[in-house]
């Protein structure tokens, strides 16, 4: 490590001596270590090794300084921080999924192959432009909501902020790559979808915990989005949407892994509030099978479920047989959540009778 | 108006339920044309869909241009939802060129290249990193508050503020890993005056917007310029260069925006004139600490023994900040030059006071 040749003591009595303070020219505890960057880069999980690497499980800091600065006296309170409780937000790999969104940024612009989009027969067009005008509507909620929470939580959790960070611009990339779809082929914004959880409670922008808020949107509403851009393949009609299903599900795939690798953390950090947890995924499974949350759009009643149905199946005059694969896709998401459920540590609820019987009903045709 | 359209016979005598949503779209026959550019937002805009109305009354999440269903309950939030409290015209644009220039700390910064510094002069940066960090970390919790409030018939700023969080998020771990790299660690937090004037401000976007671009942002904008100018190293002139980048999209938005805003407003502009007068209380408040200052001139100079001679490009920094807030104000169309408030000119720029 290159040293002056001159001592800091030195240097701050020859900056003295022409009127300056250098009070704050202190050799840091960090000094002498020298990171370099690996195969991946300079990522997080290789600076953050140090004293300022430690996240505390509380956190007094309320003057939004960063982590590892030092505190100065005077300084305001600037942030309100209600989530200061490390297992309140905290996950074991936030930055690395914050280091992957960086790198599997993509463009709606120009990563799409738009061109492919040849003419559809009207009912196929209107039903991807009605499916696509559900996710245009609901794919900002995931950017408005963590929003608000970034703001909220303390600077010492930044890792998770990060994340969240991340989250908003695939939000808004996924709210204009189906604006787009809509816009692109003739068919236009359809009708818009009529939620009333904001209404009745339950709704993701409701919560006022962040875990409640991770349960509803991570693990319930954006894991039944995460199952349908997987199936992306039977409902596309070209390689234009392939392409978009298959960007939008690694982002997608990435939210929910935030949510579940949060719980995880939670269960094991925080076992006291692990029934709590199971009221919010009680919750979560209601979200997920009825229409009032406006989360899920294979769940009945929505236009987005017809125009599922008929992509799936091939037209309106296949509808019937439409209606059996959005079954298996339904069969498929309740079987994904409870996948996602048990790897966070709460799958008891599956053998104790706790899970809902909604979930049952949700697989049968109505 | 519902446009009516040919559908096969097929269809119209076999479908199940009434599908009456298949008949609902606004505009049928949009298609929007991929350009040099893609597919961009902007090429959306055709017909109905590119109607921008004043006032946005819907209290949901309705996309613009989507068929409206009866008895959608509101959400709340969404308190903006006049154009001129958010628009900007160069929004939809200003979006795809971030998502074209997306850039990735860990790898597109030549690290390697960001060979050690002789002490003082490594704790200096370190310490205008520090600084660097926890302004864009500011930025983050300021723009991420507001987004729930800004009304979905906008799109296209919320799209575009997106961008500049996720840009914010990137400075953040930015000068995090610089202050880090060598070892100069992190050191005093901000004075925080004007962070709690920037989070405390709640009296509508317009207003915050122009105390984190205009007052704030102009500041960043001037350090980062100036310490891409005088980068002691090449990995500090790229970082340094491409976050002046980042930078100047958020500006473009926010004067963009501000001068709509005061063109629409009949009394905006005279608002602006008295909240903007307290602004600058806080930035004084927080020049008079001599922290950054002394910082800024070591990295300037090469050194505590070249202090003097960073102070004298410290002190340059310091009027062209004036002089960029000034002429961005004047842009904007608010003529701030004699009502700048007086210990505001005295602590940044003495001898243009």
């Amino acid at each position: 490590m290159t040293t002056t040749a001159d001592s800091l003591d030195a240097l701050r009595a020859y900056g003295r001596e022409r009127g300056y303070d250098l009070s704050w020219l202190e050799r840091p505890a960090t000094w002498g270590t020298q990171l370099r960057p690996g195969k991946t880069g300079l990522v997080l999980d290789e600076v953050e090794r140090g004293p300022h690497g430690f996240a505390p499980e509380e956190s007094t800091n309320l003057t939004g300084r960063i982590r590892g600065a030092i505190a100065r006296p005077g300084v305001p309170r600037v942030g309100a921080y209600p989530v200061r409780t490390k297992a309140d937000i905290w996950l074991r790999n936030a930055a690395e999924l914050y280091e992957e969104a960086q790198a599997r940024q993509w463009s709606s612009a120009t990563d799409i192959p738009w061109e492919k989009i040849g003419p559809l027969p009207d009912d196929i067009e209107a039903a991807e432009c009605q499916f696509a005008t559900f996710l245009t509507e609901v794919e900002f909620v995931a950017g408005d909501v963590p929003g608000k929470w970034i703001a909220s939580v303390t600077p010492d959790y930044f890792e998770p902020r990060m994340f969240l960070i991340s989250q908003v611009m695939d939000e808004a990339r996924h709210l204009d790559v189906f604006r787009k779809r809509a816009l692109v082929n003739g068919g236009g914004l359809m009708q818009r979808t009529a939620a009333v959880a904001a209404v009745t409670g339950g709704a993701i922008d409701s919560a006022r915990d962040f875990t409640e808020m991770s349960a509803r949107l991570h693990m319930s509403g954006e894991g039944a989005v995460l199952t349908l851009f997987r199936i992306g393949e039977l409902m596309a009609y070209n390689e234009a949407e392939k392409q978009i299903y298959r960007l939008a599900a690694s982002d997608e795939s990435r939210h929910v892994a935030f949510g579940v690798m949060h719980l995880q953390y939670l269960a094991q950090a925080a076992p006291e509030r692990r029934e709590e947890i199971q009221a919010y995924l009680d919750e979560a499974e209601r979200n997920l099978v009825t229409g009032a949350s406006g989360q899920n759009p294979a769940s009945s009643g929505f236009a987005a479920s017809e125009a599922l149905a008929v992509l799936l199946g091939g037209g309106v005059d296949k509808f019937d047989e439409g209606m059996k694969l959005l079954l298996a896709a339904r069969q498929r998401q309740v079987k994904e959540y409870v996948q996602r459920v048990k790897v966070a540590g709460f799958g008891e609820r599956f053998e104790n009778g706790r899970a809902s019987p909604l979930l049952k009903k949700y697989l049968e045709i109505e | 108006m519902t446009t009516d359209r040919h559908r096969s016979p097929a269809a119209e005598t076999q479908q199940r339920p009434p599908l009456a949503w298949m008949r609902r779209s606004l505009q049928w026959g949009t298609r929007a044309r991929p350009g040099k550019g893609g597919l961009t937002l902007a090429a959306l805009n055709i017909g109905l869909y590119g109607e921008i109305p004043d006032e946005w009354h819907d209290l949901t999440r309705m996309p613009r241009g989507a068929y409206p269903v009866p008895g959608v309950p509101a959400i709340g939030g969404y308190t903006q939802r006049a154009k001129a409290q958010l628009w900007a015209d160069n929004a939809a644009e200003l979006y795809e060129e971030a998502i074209s220039r997306r850039w990735i700390p860990a790898v597109d910064v030549p690290w390697e290249d960001a060979t050690p510094l002789p002490e003082d002069l490594e704790i200096a940066l370190a310490q205008v990193c520090t600084e660097l960090s926890q302004q864009a970390s500011i930025e983050v919790e300021v723009i991420s508050r507001w987004l729930q409030e800004l009304s979905y018939g906008y799109h296209e700023v919320k799209l575009f503020l997106a961008t500049e969080v996720y840009d914010a998020g990137r400075h953040f771990e930015l000068f995090r890993k610089r202050a880090l790299v060598n070892g100069g660690g992190l050191h005093l937090e901000s004075p925080g005056q004007v962070n709690r004037v920037l989070l405390e401000s709640r009296a509508g976007w317009s207003e915050t917007c122009a105390l984190l671009h205009i007052l704030r942002g102009t500041f960043t904008f001037t350090l980062y310029r100036y310490l891409a100018a005088y980068a002691p190293t090449p990995a500090d002139v790229v970082l340094f260069t491409r976050a002046l980048q980042d930078k100047a999209r958020h500006l473009a938005y926010a004067m963009q925006h501000l001068r709509y805003a005061v063109t629409h407003r009949p009394d905006f502009g005279e608002q602006m004139q008295r909240f903007l007068t307290g602004a600058e209380l806080a930035v004084a408040a927080d020049a008079r600490d001599p922290v950054l200052w002394e910082a800024l001139a070591i990295v300037f100079g090469r050194g505590v023994r070249g202090i003097d001679d960073g102070m004298t490009v410290v002190q340059a920094l310091r009027q062209a900040y004036v002089r960029g807030y000034v002429a961005r104000l004047r842009w904007i169309g608010v003529e701030r030059g004699e009502r700048l408030y007086p210990g505001f000119a005295a602590a940044l720029a003495p001898a243009s006071a």
